[in-house]
């Protein structure tokens, strides 16, 4: 049976007194001496033992979410102090509203294939990494980084391993992909048209999806629709469909 | 940024203080010094960087619940240290070994290698917290921006009426009315998670 009616200010505030210690001398001893006895203060302490635990809890993990965001800093942008000039200020704004709207018809096509692929990228997951291994440990080494999101590294790491692999579809595809991550779509195009060039690579149909990517991103969707019909991917369909509708 | 060389001068028993007053300054500090080592571990042996920091936030919650319960007395930093690597390190070979890790393997991508892909499950799991304090920590969560800002400035950061008080520019009986009110309020969203079930 649970007691479910509200305490009065006075009486929550001396049950918090009791349980943060905050109480002494005969108060104390008064108080103790009831909760021997008196079942539903017994009760009604430990209820708000366990919120008061709660409560500092949960702080304490939003705390830690707030230093996991500070462990990576975002760029500071600074702000330059500009000198306001009226003449300047007009010339620009009729000069933007002129060739205002011959933009937003360019980019209008172009930003929703943007966002079409920032909806659908998502960097592969890469491979596991058991350090263990003693084969490709360079290999993995460079798997590590890629996960970490330090793209460049990995990418230096596996170049440098290509020159004596060229043909290695699993070099070339996470190349691919690790370029693609780092924004760099003609780079991420070369290495993965790479493993296209082998039949049997088990790469073959991710390769395919993150050309598709990789065009849409640059704006070409015409090799965009062509290699993402060549690929598998459970999101195939649904990128095909809202590139038709345009 | 600030060299934390004077933490390193802190004697045994500040820490425990600053542990169990909560001191941001503190706490912040070895956050930051610790989890890159974590994270390199766990993604070295198979893990993803999200799950990296769940298992470190889980560590860091143990650390400091075993010190506030005197079941940790750390001698320096570097114990602290030490202590919260090894409890991230056993909480994720637990991890891999249990059954909320399902497999699925597909076959290698590697040319010439024979390792398997291994896809993970995460379930959601509360260890050790019991039925009703997870309830609490839910329904705080719950509660509105006010509320949430004054429970924390008292029950966590530990400041006394008047600091919050002239905080929010009130007088303290009416911030001690607010508390009141907010742990009703509380009380209240909790017992309502208890009837739902």
């Amino acid at each position: 049976m649970k007691n479910n009616y509200n305490i009065s200010q006075e009486k929550f505030e001396q049950i918090e007194r009791y349980i943060l210690m905050n109480m002494y001398g005969k108060e104390l001893t008064d108080f103790k001496k009831e909760l021997k006895t008196n079942k539903q203060l017994q009760q009604k302490v430990e209820e708000y033992r366990i919120i008061i635990t709660g409560i500092e809890e949960q702080s304490f993990l939003n705390k830690l979410d707030k230093f996991h965001t500070d462990l990576n800093p975002t760029k500071t942008i600074t702000e330059t102090p500009k000198i306001f000039s009226f003449t300047k200020y007009a010339i620009t704004a009729s000069i933007t509203l002129i060739i205002g709207f011959g933009i937003y018809w360019f980019y209008n096509s172009s930003n929703s294939n943007q966002r079409l692929y920032t909806k659908y990228f998502k960097p592969d997951p890469g491979l596991p990494t058991v350090m263990s291994t003693t084969n490709n440990y360079n290999f993995y080494d460079a798997m590590v980084n890629y996960k970490r999101e330090n793209y460049k590294l990995a990418i230096k790491k596996w170049e440098e391993l290509l020159k004596k692999e060229p043909h290695n579809d699993t070099l070339n595809y996470f190349l691919g992909v690790a370029h693609l991550a780092n924004n760099n779509q003609t780079q991420s195009i070369k290495y993965l048209k790479n493993v296209i060039k082998n039949k049997n690579t088990n790469f073959k149909d991710d390769a395919y999806y993150y050309l598709g990517l990789a065009y849409l991103k640059k704006g070409n969707t015409n090799l965009a629709k062509k290699n993402i019909k060549l690929s598998n991917n459970k999101s195939k369909k649904d990128i095909l469909e809202k590139l038709e509708k345009r | 940024m600030q060299k934390d060389t004077h933490l390193q001068t802190i004697k045994a028993d500040n820490f425990v203080k600053a542990f169990k007053t909560n001191n941001e300054t503190v706490l912040k500090v070895i956050y930051k010094e610790n989890y890159r080592r974590v994270e390199l571990y766990i993604i070295q042996n198979n893990g993803t960087k999200h799950q990296a920091k769940d298992i470190y936030q889980e560590a860091f919650l143990a650390v400091w619940k075993n010190i506030k319960n005197n079941r940790f007395f750390p001698k320096n930093k570097n114990s602290i240290n030490k202590y919260l690597y090894t409890i991230a390190k056993n909480k994720w070979i637990d991890y891999l070994r249990s059954n909320d890790y399902k497999k699925t393997t597909t076959y290698s991508k590697l040319n010439g290698l024979d390792i398997g892909q291994l896809k993970f499950e995460i379930t959601e799991n509360y260890t050790e917290n019991n039925d009703k304090l997870n309830k609490v920590m839910l329904s705080f969560q719950n509660l509105g921006y006010a509320c949430k800002t004054l429970l924390t400035k008292f029950y966590f950061e530990k400041k006394s009426m008047k600091e919050i008080a002239l905080e929010l520019q009130l007088d303290v009986a009416s911030v001690r009315n607010k508390k009141y009110r907010c742990m009703q309020k509380l009380r209240k969203l909790v017992l309502n998670n208890d009837n739902e079930k």
